[in-house]
C-alpha cells in the first residue's frame, strides 16, 4: 500500500503534463507585437483574398464567383452547352437565362466570401484599436482608415449583388437583420469619405510603397461608381417601379452639396489629375501592366509569389488554341451575338477594339494558324453561338473567345497563374462614367467619351445614353461591369441577345440575386429578397 | 472462469502454427490497461480443434485480410493496391461518429498501434485477434477505444527447445472482365452512322489491356524460437511482394519481429521485451479516377503508345502517359514495448508497462513536369502503472485494479514541391533540378497531443457463475479547452454463466450457456486534430507589403473555446450457447448506442462567424444492431471433419440531430447536406449530388430525383423522365428541389461465412463474404451511356442502342448493391512424416476472388460502402480492373 501512496502523490505532477505545445501555429497575440507585424497581419493580410485560386472566391479571377455573376448573366458573354461539355447541371444556362435559384451553392460561397472578409476587417479593427500606443496614433489612424475603406469595398460588392444585407461593423456581432439598401449605401459612402482624410494620394497599381493597396484614388473611383449608381442603390424596393432621380439624391462632398451626377463627376475629375490613358488599350492587360498609367486598382499577380489565378481566358479558348500555348484550355464562354453586333463584327468597319477583346475567325498563335485535331485550321464562328450547341455543327467552335489579357506563355497552372495583374478599376472607365454623369445631368459628355474612342482609334460618335451603354461594352467588355451597367440603364431584366424575359421578371426582381437559401436556413432572421420568396 | 467471451479467435489462422505456441505467459500478462482477465465462456475449443487438425491457410498478403468476414459486426475493407475503389478501413459496428475517428483502436501485444501498423504485420505472426465491441468492454481503454478495440496477439516462443519454420507462396494475379466500351471498329461505325467526325488514329486499342498485365506475387516467412526454463525468445522475418495487375505498380513489405521474456524469483517477476519493425513500399497511381476514366473513354482508335491527348476531351488524357506518373510511398513502423510485473504479495501485484511506436510515411510524386516529396511522422509514447489486488474467500472472488496512464502523441510532417523540372528524368530524385520552387510547395507541421488517465476497476465473482464488473475512468486531453478537459467514462456489466448452475451442470446436451448485459460510456475526440479551442495564427497567404510579396499571418478558422468530448453511451445484451459438446455454437447480441455532443464540422452563419464552418459538439446519432454467429460441426470423425460457420450482423444507424446550443447561441445546421457527388465531363458542379446526410435518416442516404423511365426527344434520342415530386409544375434538380430518399449507402446486413472440410490429410476451405440491403449509384453507367459526350468520350457498347442524350442524376441508375463474394477457396494437403526431423510439411493451392454473386449491372458493387466521405456509395468511373490470384503455398516446420 505504501507504493499506492507514493503513486497518488505523483499524480498531480502528471496533470501538468497536459499543457499545450503547438509548433506550427502561434497564439494570436504573438503576431501583433511590432508595428511592422501589426501592419502585415492586421492590414496587409486582408488583401490576400482579393484574388484567389479557389472557385467562387475572390473579386475576380476564378470561376463561379462575383465576376461570373456580373458577366455571364448579361448580353456580353454566354456559356453555351457544348454536347457533354458545359452542361454542368444547368449552372451556366441558369446564369444566362436568369433562372438561378436561391439554393445555388456558388452564390452561397460568394456571400460567405464577402462577409468572411468583412468579418476579418472587423477583427483587424479590434487589433488596431489597441495598437495606437505601440504604433503611434497617426499611423494607426491611417491603417484604420485603410481597413475601413477596404471593408466598405467588400460591403459595396455585397450590396450590389444582394441588395439588402446586414451592416456588420463589429467583430462577432450577432447582427441578424438586414438594413434597407439605401441605408447600406449611405453607410458605405460615408465610410469611404471618412477614410479619404487619412489615405495617401498615391498610385496603387504601381509596384512600390502602395502596390495593391487601397489608396485615395481607389476610393475616389468607388465613390464615383456609387454616385453613378445612386438611383439603384437608394431604392429599397426594386420591384415597385418607384425610385428617386439621381439629380435629387444629394451628397456632401468637401463642404458642398452635390447631386449624384455632380458627385460622380467630382470624383472622376480628381482621378483625372493623376491618371491618363495608355496609348494602347492592351497595355493595361499585358504581363507588365504594373506600369500602366491607366489602371487604378489591380490584384497583384505573378507566377511565383501570389496565389492569384486568372481563369477566364483559358476557360474560354478552344482546346487546340490552348494547346498551341502548351496549356490545357476548356473551350467554354464566348461573346454573345449581341456583343459581336455592338463591336461591328462582319461590318466593313468594326470597332478597332474587337481584336483587343476577342479571338474570332481563323486563330493564329505566333503567326501560325492553330490546327484542330483533324488538321484543319481552327476557326471560331462568332455568329453561330447559341445557348445549346449540342446539335450544332459548330459545337466546339461557335463563338468569339476572350482575348483581352496578354497570354503569359510562362504561366503556371495551364496559363492561369500568370504575371498579368488582374485589373479591377481603370481610368477609361472613369472617363465614361463622367461622360454618362454629364449626360444624365443634362450636360454634354462628348469630350470625355471622345477621349476614350480616340485612343482606341474609333471614329467620333454622338454621346447619348444609348451610345454610352454601347461604348461601355466596347471599352470595358470582359471586365466585370456589364450587369451593373445594364441595371443602371434599366435593361438587365429585359429581353436581350437570345434571352427572353422571364415571365416573372417584369417586376425587375432579378436585378438582385436571392439571399442564398443556406444563409436563411442558418440564420432564420434573414429575409429573402422580393420575388424570390 | 478465466476467459470472458469476447475472444473471437479467428479460427482459420490459429490452425497453422508455424512455431508451436503454447506461450509461457502468466495470467497477469502484459496488457495495456486491459479489462480484467476475461472470465466465463471460452470460445469453444472443439471446433477450433477440429479445424486445427487441418493446417490450412490461404494466401494472405495483409493482416487485415485475416479479419475479413471473421466476426459479426466487424467490416474490413482492404484494398492493398488493387482494390476496387475500396478504402482501407475497419469498422466495428459501423460508425458512431461522423468525422474520422471511426477506426477501432488497435493494440498489438499491448502496444497502441493503428490500422496501418496492423496491416504491415506479417499474417503468420498473428496468433489471434480479440475484438471488443461493447462499450462496457472497451470502457477500460477510455476515449481511444470508443470505436471498438482490436487486440492482436502475436506468436510467442515456446521456451521448449529450438524450432524453425519456413512458409511461402508463389502466386499470379490475372485481370479479368472489364467495362464493355465500344471497340475501335464499333466506335468508327457509330460515328459514321451518326455523321460525326472522329479523329481516327488508325489503331485499335483496348486501354484496359494496355494498362494491365498478369502479375507475380510472392511471400516468404521464416520464424525461429527457443529458450529454456525461465527464458524464451522468438524471432521472425517476413517478406511479401504484391505486384499489381496495373503495369509497374505494386507494393512490398518486409517485417521483422523479436520477442524475449524472462521470469525471476520463482516466477514472481516477469519481464517482457519485444520489438517489431516493418518497411513497406507502394508504387501507386496518381489520380486513379482520371486514369480509369481515360482508359474507358479515350478515343480507341488512337495508338496507346503514342500518348495522344484528345483536345476535345479535357477531363481525360492518354492512359499510358498518366500511369507513368509516379506516386510512390514508403511506410516505416517500429514498435517496441517492455513490461514488468511483480507479485508483491499473493493477492497484490504491480504492473508497469511502457511502449513506443514510431511511424514514418513518405511520399514521392512526379508526373514529369512537377515533383514533390513529403514525410509525416508520428511518435507515440505510452506508459502506465497499475496495482492489482485479487482475493478469494470461499465463493467470493474480488479483484480490483487502479491505474494511471500517460500518452503522448507527436505528429510532424514536411513536404516540398517543385514544378518545371529541367528534365522529366530527374523525377522526384532531384528537386533542385526545377525552374520553379513555388510558394505552397514547401511546408512543415507539428502537433502534440497528450492524454492523461486515471482508472479503477472492480470485479466481483460469486460462486464462479455471477460476475459483476464496474469500471470508472477519467481522461484529460490537452486538445480541449480548460472547462472541458476532463471526461468521465463509467461502465458496468454482468455475466451469468448458466452452465454452472445446478440444473445445467450435468446436462449433456448443453455444453455452455452464458448471458451478459452491459452499459458503458466512452468519449471520442478523434475528430479534433488541431488546437481549435484557442485562437492560433497560421499563414494566410502572400500579400504585397510596400511593394514586395510578404507572407501574412492570421486565424483561418472559427475558434471554438467550448469544444469538448463527444460521448457515446451504449447498452448491450447477449447470450452464447454451446451444444452437443460444442459441435453447435450460437452467439447473439443486441446493442444500442447513442452519440451525444457529436463532433462535426457544422455550417455556421456568416456573419457573425468569420468562416462558414466550425468544429463543435452539437448533434446526436444512434446505432442499433444485432450480431449473430453460428458454427456447426455436423461431421466429426477421425478421417472427416466438416465445419460450417457464419456470422451475420444487422445494423441501423440514424442521424438524430445536427442542432444545438453553442455558447448560448442556437445553431441549426442545414437539415440536408450533400456528402458525395458524381463528377466528370458535363458534371462539374451543378446538381450532381447523390449521397446526402439528412437528419432523421441513416448517415449516407441516396437523395435523388425520381425518374420514371425514358422519354424520347424530337431528334430520336432519349432523356430521363424526371418527375416533378413537389408538384410545383417545374422540375428542380437542386438540393432542395424534387428529390427523395431512395435508399442507404451503408449495408444493412453483412455476412461472413466459412466452410472447412477435411478428409484425412486433404482439406478444403472456402470463405464467403457479403453485404446486403444497401444501394450503389452507378455513376459510371450514367456517364458512359450519355451519347452527347460521344465521340469526344467513348461510351458503353450498349449506349448507342439506348441512345440516351442526358446525364442528369436521378434514381434511374440507383441499383441494389447486394453481393456475396467467394473470397477464396483453398485446397491443401499435409504430409504426415512421423519420426523425421520435419514436424510438418504441407502444400496448398488457393484462388482468391473466385466469384461474385450480385445483381449489380456495373463492374462490381464492392466500392466504398462504409467510410463517410466524398466517394461513399457511388461507383463513379473508378473502375479498377478485376483480378484473381492463384497461389501455390508451401510450409515446413522443424
Amino acid at each position: 500500500m505504501k507504493k499506492l501512496i507514493i503513486l497518488s502523490a505523483l499524480l498531480p505532477c502528471f496533470v501538468s503534463c497536459l499543457y499545450v505545445k503547438v509548433g506550427d501555429s502561434l497564439p494570436h497575440d504573438e503576431i501583433y507585437s511590432t508595428p511592422a507585424d501589426v501592419y502585415r497581419n492586421a492590414v496587409a493580410a486582408l488583401y490576400n483574398n482579393l484574388g484567389s485560386n479557389q472557385e467562387s472566391i475572390g473579386l475576380q479571377g476564378t470561376c463561379r464567383g462575383i465576376y461570373d455573376y456580373n458577366t455571364l448573366t448579361t448580353d456580353e458573354v454566354i456559356v453555351p452547352i457544348r454536347g457533354g461539355d458545359w452542361y454542368d447541371g444547368g449552372y451556366w444556362e441558369n446564369l444566362y437565362f436568369h433562372t438561378w435559384e436561391s439554393s445555388d451553392r456558388c452564390l452561397y460561397t460568394v456571400w460567405t466570401y464577402l462577409f468572411s472578409n468583412i468579418s476579418r476587417c472587423n477583427a483587424s479593427l479590434d487589433v488596431l484599436a489597441r495598437s495606437s500606443e505601440n504604433c503611434g496614433v497617426e499611423t494607426t489612424n491611417a491603417w484604420i482608415a485603410e481597413v475601413r475603406a477596404l471593408r466598405a469595398i467588400f460591403f459595396w460588392y455585397a450590396m450590389d449583388l444582394f441588395g439588402n444585407i446586414p451592416i456588420v461593423d463589429e467583430h462577432n456581432k450577432w447582427q441578424e437583420l438586414q438594413s434597407p439598401r439605401s441605408q447600406t449605401f449611405r453607410f458605405i459612402f460615408n465610410e469611404l469619405q471618412y477614410s479619404l482624410e487619412y489615405l495617401p494620394i498615391a498610385r496603387s497599381n504601381e509596384e512600390g510603397l502602395h502596390y495593391g493597396k487601397v489608396t485615395a484614388p481607389v476610393v475616389w473611383f468607388v465613390l464615383a461608381k456609387l454616385a453613378l449608381n445612386a438611383e439603384i442603390y437608394s431604392d429599397d424596393d426594386c420591384t415597385d417601379g418607384i425610385g428617386q432621380d439621381g439629380s435629387a439624391i444629394m451628397f456632401e462632398v468637401e463642404g458642398s452639396k452635390l447631386n449624384a451626377w455632380e458627385t460622380c463627376i467630382f470624383y472622376c475629375d480628381r482621378l483625372a489629375d493623376i491618371y491618363g490613358l495608355e496609348s494602347m488599350i492592351s497595355s493595361n492587360f499585358s504581363t507588365g501592366n504594373e506600369k500602366s498609367l491607366e489602371n487604378i486598382f489591380t490584384i497583384p499577380a505573378d507566377r511565383e509569389s501570389y496565389k492569384v489565378e486568372y481563369h477566364y481566358q483559358f476557360r474560354s479558348i478552344h482546346y487546340s488554341h490552348g494547346a498551341a500555348y502548351g496549356f490545357e484550355a476548356e473551350n467554354g464562354p464566348s461573346a454573345t451575338r449581341k456583343a459581336m453586333q455592338v463591336f461591328g463584327y462582319g461590318t466593313p468597319s468594326p470597332d478597332p477594339r474587337l481584336w483587343a477583346t476577342f479571338s474570332f475567325d481563323e486563330v493564329k498563335v505566333g503567326g501560325e494558324p492553330v490546327l484542330t485535331e483533324d488538321g484543319s485550321p481552327l476557326v471560331y464562328y462568332p455568329m453561330e453561338v447559341a445557348p445549346n450547341l449540342t446539335d450544332s455543327p459548330f459545337k466546339t467552335t461557335a463563338g468569339a473567345r476572350f482575348n483581352k489579357y496578354e497570354t503569359d506563355i510562362h504561366a503556371y497552372e495551364n496559363g492561369k497563374l500568370q504575371d498579368n495583374d488582374i485589373v479591377l478599376f481603370r481610368f477609361a472607365d472613369a472617363l465614361l462614367m463622367k461622360a454618362e454623369a454629364l449626360v444624365r445631368n443634362g450636360q454634354d459628355g462628348t469630350p470625355s467619351m471622345a477621349r476614350v474612342r480616340e485612343r482606341a482609334g474609333a471614329s467620333p460618335r454622338e454621346c447619348n445614353l444609348e451610345t454610352l451603354l454601347e461604348e461601355r461594352m466596347l471599352e470595358l467588355a470582359l471586365e466585370g461591369w456589364r450587369r451593373q451597367d445594364l441595371i443602371r440603364f434599366g435593361k438587365y431584366h429585359l429581353e436581350y441577345d437570345m434571352r427572353p424575359q422571364l415571365p416573372s421578371e417584369t417586376d425587375a426582381h432579378t436585378i438582385l440575386f436571392p439571399i442564398p437559401r443556406k444563409c436563411i436556413e442558418l440564420n432564420g432572421k434573414l429575409k429573402q429578397n422580393k420575388g424570390y420568396e | 472462469m478465466r476467459k470472458f467471451l469476447v475472444c473471437i479467435t479467428c479460427l482459420l489462422f490459429l490452425i497453422s502454427q508455424v512455431v508451436d505456441a503454447a506461450p509461457r505467459r502468466r495470467k497477469k500478462a502484459v496488457k495495456r490497461m486491459a479489462p480484467l482477465e476475461q472470465v466465463g465462456f471460452q470460445m469453444p475449443s472443439t471446433i477450433t480443434d477440429t479445424v486445427k487438425a487441418v493446417p490450412a491457410k490461404g494466401l494472405y498478403m495483409n493482416a487485415l485480410d485475416l479479419l475479413q468476414g471473421q466476426s459479426a459486426g466487424v467490416n474490413v475493407s482492404s484494398d492493398g493496391i488493387n482494390g476496387n475503389a475500396v478504402l482501407n478501413s475497419v469498422r466495428v459496428r459501423g460508425s458512431s461518429s461522423i468525422l474520422g475517428a471511426n477506426d477501432p483502436m488497435v493494440i498489438i501485444d499491448g502496444v497502441i498501434s493503428d490500422i496501418t501498423a496492423l496491416s504491415a504485420l506479417y499474417p503468420s505472426d498473428i496468433e489471434s485477434f480479440t475484438i471488443l465491441k461493447n462499450t462496457s468492454e472497451t470502457a477500460a481503454y477510455g476515449s481511444d477505444g470508443s470505436a471498438g478495440v482490436i487486440q492482436v496477439k502475436t506468436r510467442m516462443n515456446s521456451g521448449e527447445g529450438f524450432r524453425i519454420a519456413y512458409e511461402g507462396h508463389l502466386a499470379v494475379s490475372a485481370p479479368y472482365g472489364g467495362l464493355q466500351m465500344l471497340s475501335a471498329d464499333e466506335y468508327r461505325a457509330v460515328a459514321a452512322d451518326r455523321g460525326l467526325y472522329i479523329n481516327d488514329g488508325g489503331s485499335s486499342t483496348n486501354y484496359y489491356s494496355a494498362l494491365t498485365r498478369p502479375s507475380f506475387v510472392q511471400n516468404h516467412y521464416v520464424a525461429l524460437g527457443g529458450g529454456s526454463g525461465p527464458f524464451g525468445y522468438r524471432a521472425s522475418v517476413g517478406y511479401a511482394q504484391d505486384n499489381s495487375v496495373l503495369k509497374d505498380k505494386g507494393n512490398d513489405n518486409i517485417v521483422t519481429k523479436l520477442d524475449v521474456n524472462q521470469t525471476l524469483l520463482n516466477d514472481r517477476i516477469n519481464l517482457d521485451l519485444g520489438v517489431v519493425g516493418s518497411l513497406s513500399r507502394n508504387y501507386g497511381l496518381n489520380d486513379p479516377k482520371k486514369i480509369f476514366y481515360s482508359a474507358a473513354c479515350q478515343n480507341p482508335t488512337y495508338d496507346a503508345e503514342a500518348n495522344f491527348r484528345n483536345p476535345n476531351a479535357v477531363l481525360i488524357g492518354a492512359p499510358l502517359a498518366m500511369i507513368a506518373a509516379k506516386n510512390d510511398s514508403r511506410n516505416m513502423n517500429i514498435a517496441t514495448h517492455a513490461s514488468f510485473s511483480y507479485d508483491i504479495l499473493d493477492c497484490l501485484a504491480l504492473n508497469a508497462f511502457g511502449s513506443y511506436y514510431f511511424t514514418s510515411y513518405e511520399t514521392a510524386f512526379t508526373d514529369g513536369g512537377s515533383a514533390s516529396r513529403s514525410e509525416s511522422k508520428k511518435d507515440d509514447l505510452l506508459c502506465n502503472v497499475s496495482l492489482q489486488y485479487d482475493k478469494t474467500w470461499g465463493d467470493h472472488n474480488f479483484s480490483s485494479h487502479i491505474r494511471t496512464e500517460y500518452h503522448v502523441e507527436r505528429n510532424s510532417g514536411f513536404r516540398t514541391g517543385v514544378r518545371s523540372l529541367a528534365n522529366p528524368l530527374f523525377g522526384y530524385d532531384n528537386l533542385g533540378a526545377a525552374s520553379s520552387i513555388p510558394l505552397g510547395g514547401t511546408g512543415s507541421n507539428y502537433l502534440e497531443k497528450k492524454l492523461l488517465s486515471f482508472g479503477i476497476e472492480l470485479d466481483y465473482l460469486l460462486m464462479g457463475r455471477y460476475k459483476f464488473a464496474l469500471n470508472a475512468r477519467t481522461d484529460g486531453s490537452s486538445l480541449l479547452g480548460d472547462a472541458h478537459k476532463w471526461g468521465f467514462f463509467p461502465s458496468a456489466s454482468f455475466v451469468w454463466n448458466v452452465k454452472k448452475e445446478d440444473f445445467l451442470v450435468d446436462n449433456q446436451t448443453v455444453s455452455s450457456l452464458n448471458f451478459k448485459v452491459g452499459y458503458g460510456r466512452s468519449g471520442n475526440i478523434g475528430a479534433i486534430n488541431s488546437y481549435v479551442n484557442g485562437n492560433y495564427a497560421q499563414p494566410v497567404g502572400m500579400v504585397p507589403v510596400y511593394g514586395y510579396p510578404v507572407l501574412a499571418l492570421g486565424t483561418t478558422y472559427n475558434p471554438n473555446p467550448d469544444i469538448g468530448w463527444e460521448r457515446v453511451s451504449s447498452v448491450n445484451i447477449g447470450a452464447e450457447l454451446g451444444m452437443w459438446n460444442s459441435r453447435f455454437l450460437l452467439t447473439i447480441e443486441y446493442y444500442y448506442s447513442r452519440t451525444d455532443n457529436m463532433l462535426y464540422v457544422y455550417d455556421v452563419p456568416v456573419p457573425p462567424f468569420t468562416y462558414d464552418k466550425m468544429l463543435a459538439n452539437l448533434g446526436k446519432m444512434s446505432n442499433m444492431g444485432v450480431d449473430l454467429g453460428v458454427a456447426i460441426a455436423p461431421v466429426k470423425t477421425s478421417d472427416i471433419d466438416l465445419v460450417i460457420s457464419a456470422n451475420v450482423s444487422w445494423q441501423r444507424n440514424r442521424l438524430e440531430s445536427l442542432s444545438g446550443t453553442w455558447m448560448g447561441m442556437e445553431l441549426d445546421a442545414d437539415r440536408i447536406s450533400p456528402i458525395a457527388s458524381v463528377s466528370g465531363a458535363g458534371q462539374v458542379g451543378g446538381d450532381n449530388n447523390v449521397v446526402y446526410q439528412i437528419v432523421g435518416e441513416p448517415v449516407g442516404v441516396f437523395y435523388l430525383p425520381h425518374c420514371e423511365g425514358l422519354v424520347q426527344n424530337e431528334d430520336g434520342t432519349w432523356r430521363y423522365n424526371i418527375v416533378d415530386l413537389d408538384g410545383d409544375s417545374s422540375v428542380d434538380l437542386g438540393d432542395y428541389g424534387d428529390r427523395q430518399v431512395a435508399g442507404q449507402a451503408i449495408p444493412k446486413f453483412t455476412l461472413g461465412s466459412s466452410i472447412s472440410f477435411r478428409w484425412k490429410s486433404l482439406y478444403l476451405i472456402m470463405q464467403i463474404n457479403g453485404a446486403f440491403g444497401h444501394k450503389v449509384f452507378n455513376g459510371t453507367a450514367l456517364a458512359y451511356s450519355n451519347m452527347t459526350s460521344f465521340p469526344s468520350y467513348n461510351v458503353l457498347r450498349t449506349a448507342p442502342g439506348k441512345n440516351i442524350a442526358d446525364q442528369r442524376v436521378s434514381d434511374y441508375w440507383l441499383e441494389k448493391g447486394d453481393y456475396a463474394n467467394i473470397e477464396h477457396l483453398t485446397l491443401g494437403y499435409e504430409f504426415l512424416l512421423p519420426k523425421s526431423a520435419v514436424q510438418s510439411l504441407r502444400i496448398s493451392f488457393c484462388v482468391k476472388n473466385l466469384a461474385q454473386m450480385t445483381s449489380y449491372s456495373g463492374l462490381t458493387p464492392v466500392i466504398n460502402s462504409y467510410v463517410v466521405n466524398s466517394t461513399l456509395g457511388i461507383d463513379d468511373k473508378m473502375c479498377w480492373p478485376l483480378f484473381r490470384t492463384y497461389s501455390l503455398g508451401f510450409s515446413i516446420r522443424f
